[in-house]
């Protein structure tokens, strides 16, 4: 990005209505752009990762015949097939322990998936848009972000699901303690946009990484399953203890996934150190996977 | 002489003055960048080469060296050149996307680019979703693009109902006819064509040529890089020939195209002018 400058001297008007509109492009210090200019247009732009979500889900969706359905039949039937190793093979499927297994995996894997989707989703984004990338400047971050939201509107759905399936299976298990509609549901939002924030850092960095090595998104697909089997979606956060609880601080999405628990499974605020850790993480993820991006970018052009 | 008007530029070595009759000047750029030149450019492979001690081999590319340009106001500047020469880097660098490793570039205006055919369309998309997909990539707002979306399709001149229809059913000429027709209706004060004049048939080359025209006479600047040498004579009042990474001439496009056939020892021959 450059410096833009606007000047209100009176030019040679070269055309109708011109006004000078000044732009330096210099070599970038230490491989990075001029950071305030970068923001300011990343901000200006940010209708366009907006769009570019909106009509990259309408051209997804428009030839398959179940559209969007998919996005709520994918993590239903996979938490069905979880659900069936967990809890049926275990024992115990039909009572009240059973529901509260079947909405921790449902929970679990909604959100899980919606970071999976950040993450993966962000990370083909810059070399699947690759004329765009050789078309017109901008910053390239608008790319990882937009996939970013298409993913979060993926995810927004899978909420109600998730309260149905609680309505109907209390409905079935009177004596279930599984709580509905608590005042812990205010830390939901934070606990989302901390998530969003972790995932879209990390989709940052596994979309540059795409860039240099194109087997990364295939290399993502295994390394997230095995994420999921550490996450805390298919066990309880209360299963472990002493020093096993480090798994989840240890995870960047594990905090996160934690406090998702304590909420909607147990009817609780998030711990304090799930608080910080969740914090610690966005904050990591951000800056670290920030300065990997931009100090990247320009070669992009010529590696795509 | 003739004194122009200066404004004040801020750059990274302090403020200096540039004139307001310039839309773009280039000082002393050079442009470098590394290739991966492994047939694999997979993390596979680099684990495999760093396990055995190896470096996965690069290559640097040094696309353009020392260039110096100054591009007024209302110029239509023609850039010839083999392939390799740097052509592409220059108009990517003008643009801002490939920023320099030396040197600095300072453009007046707005640009509007058609740097790569398809400029990111989405094939599953119609041609109108996909005009406001590329107004907004080229800095628009969504009300601006959208006010500018029915000059653009008639402007493509696209089949009757094929603006609605996925991209993807469009032939390659309906396909480069909306590109171009976003490019050139941004009302840019600075137009960077690459190849991109061969879209369509005979009659929408004509209607290209005649709005390129209307944008000279507005006095916008363009800059074309074509190997269609024909075009260059036809269009641009300067051309510049490019070689390695260097400016070998610069002036007359009659000139510059004489010497560049001269130095690939062919004529003008119809081939030669038209496609090379």
């Amino acid at each position: 990005m450059s410096e833009e400058q606007k000047s209100s001297a009176p030019g040679e008007a070269p055309t109708p209505g011109f006004v000078p509109r000044i732009q330096v492009f210099e070599p970038h210090r230490a491989s990075l752009p001029p950071l305030g200019s970068y923001l300011r247009e990343f901000w200006k732009r940010r209708s366009f990762a907006l769009e570019l979500a909106r009509f990259g889900d309408k051209a997804e969706y428009l030839e398959s015949n179940f559209g969007k359905v998919w996005l709520i039949l994918n993590p239903l039937l996979l938490a069905m097939v979880y659900y069936l190793l967990v809890a049926v093979l275990r024992g115990g499927a039909k009572s009240a322990t059973g529901l509260t297994t079947l909405a921790h995996i449902l929970i679990g894997l909604f959100t899980f998936y919606f970071a999976q989707n950040v993450i993966n989703n962000g990370a083909a984004s810059i070399t699947a848009g690759g004329r765009l990338i050789l078309n017109q400047a901008f910053p390239r971050t608008l790319l990882v972000l937009s996939s970013s939201i298409s993913s979060f509107w993926q995810f927004l759905p899978t909420m109600p699901v998730y309260i149905v399936v609680v309505v109907i299976g209390k409905y079935f298990y009177p004596k279930t303690k599984l709580p509905l509609f608590n005042l812990s549901y205010v830390w939901i939002p934070l606990i989302i946009i901390l998530l969003a924030i972790t995932s879209f850092g990390l989709a940052l960095i596994f979309a540059t990484m795409n860039v240099y090595f194109r087997d990364t998104s295939k290399l993502l697909a295994y390394t997230t399953r095995i994420w999921l089997y550490a996450s805390p979606v298919l066990w309880l956060p209360s299963m472990v203890h002493g020093w096993q609880r480090s798994a989840i601080f240890i995870n960047p999405l594990g905090p996160a996934l934690a406090a998702t628990s304590n909420v909607w499974i147990e009817g609780k605020a998030p711990t304090h150190a799930e608080i910080i850790m969740m914090f610690v993480w966005a904050l990591i993820a951000l800056c670290a996977g920030g300065y990997f991006f931009i100090s990247r970018e320009r070669d992009f052009a010529v590696r795509i | 002489m003739t004194t122009s008007k200066t404004i004040k530029v801020k750059t990274a070595s302090g403020m200096i003055d540039f004139p307001t009759d310039m839309a773009v000047r280039i000082e002393d750029l050079s442009i470098t960048y590394k290739i991966n030149v492994d047939t694999k450019r997979t993390l596979k492979n680099a684990i495999m080469r760093a396990s055995k001690g190896e470096k996965v081999r690069m290559r640097t590319v040094e696309a353009i060296q020392h260039l110096d340009l100054d591009i007024p106001h209302g110029s239509v500047v023609g850039i010839v050149g083999a392939n390799g020469a740097g052509k592409s880097t220059l108009m990517r660098s003008i643009a801002g996307i490939m920023p320099p490793t030396e040197g600095r570039i300072i453009v007046n205006g707005k640009i509007s680019t058609l740097l790569a055919l398809g400029v990111g369309f989405n094939p599953a998309l119609s041609g109108r979703d996909n005009i406001i997909l590329g107004g907004l990539a080229a800095g628009l707002t969504k009300e601006e693009i959208t006010a500018k979306a029915d000059e653009i399709i008639d402007f493509a001149g696209l089949p009757e109902g094929f603006i609605d229809m996925p991209v993807r059913t469009y032939s390659s000429g309906m396909y480069g006819r909306v590109a171009f027709s976003v490019a050139v209706n941004m009302t840019p004060d600075i137009l960077l064509l690459d190849e991109a004049l061969s879209a369509g048939d005979a009659s929408f080359k004509e209607k290209s040529f005649n709005r390129m025209r209307e944008l000279c006479e507005e006095a916008r600047t363009i800059i074309i890089v074509s190997h269609a040498l024909q075009t260059v004579t036809d269009l641009c009042d300067t051309a510049i020939w490019l070689h390695k990474g260097k400016m070998i001439a610069k002036g007359e496009p009659e000139e510059i195209v004489d010497k560049y056939l001269a130095f690939l020892k062919v004529g003008k021959l119809p081939t030669s002018m038209e496609d090379m």
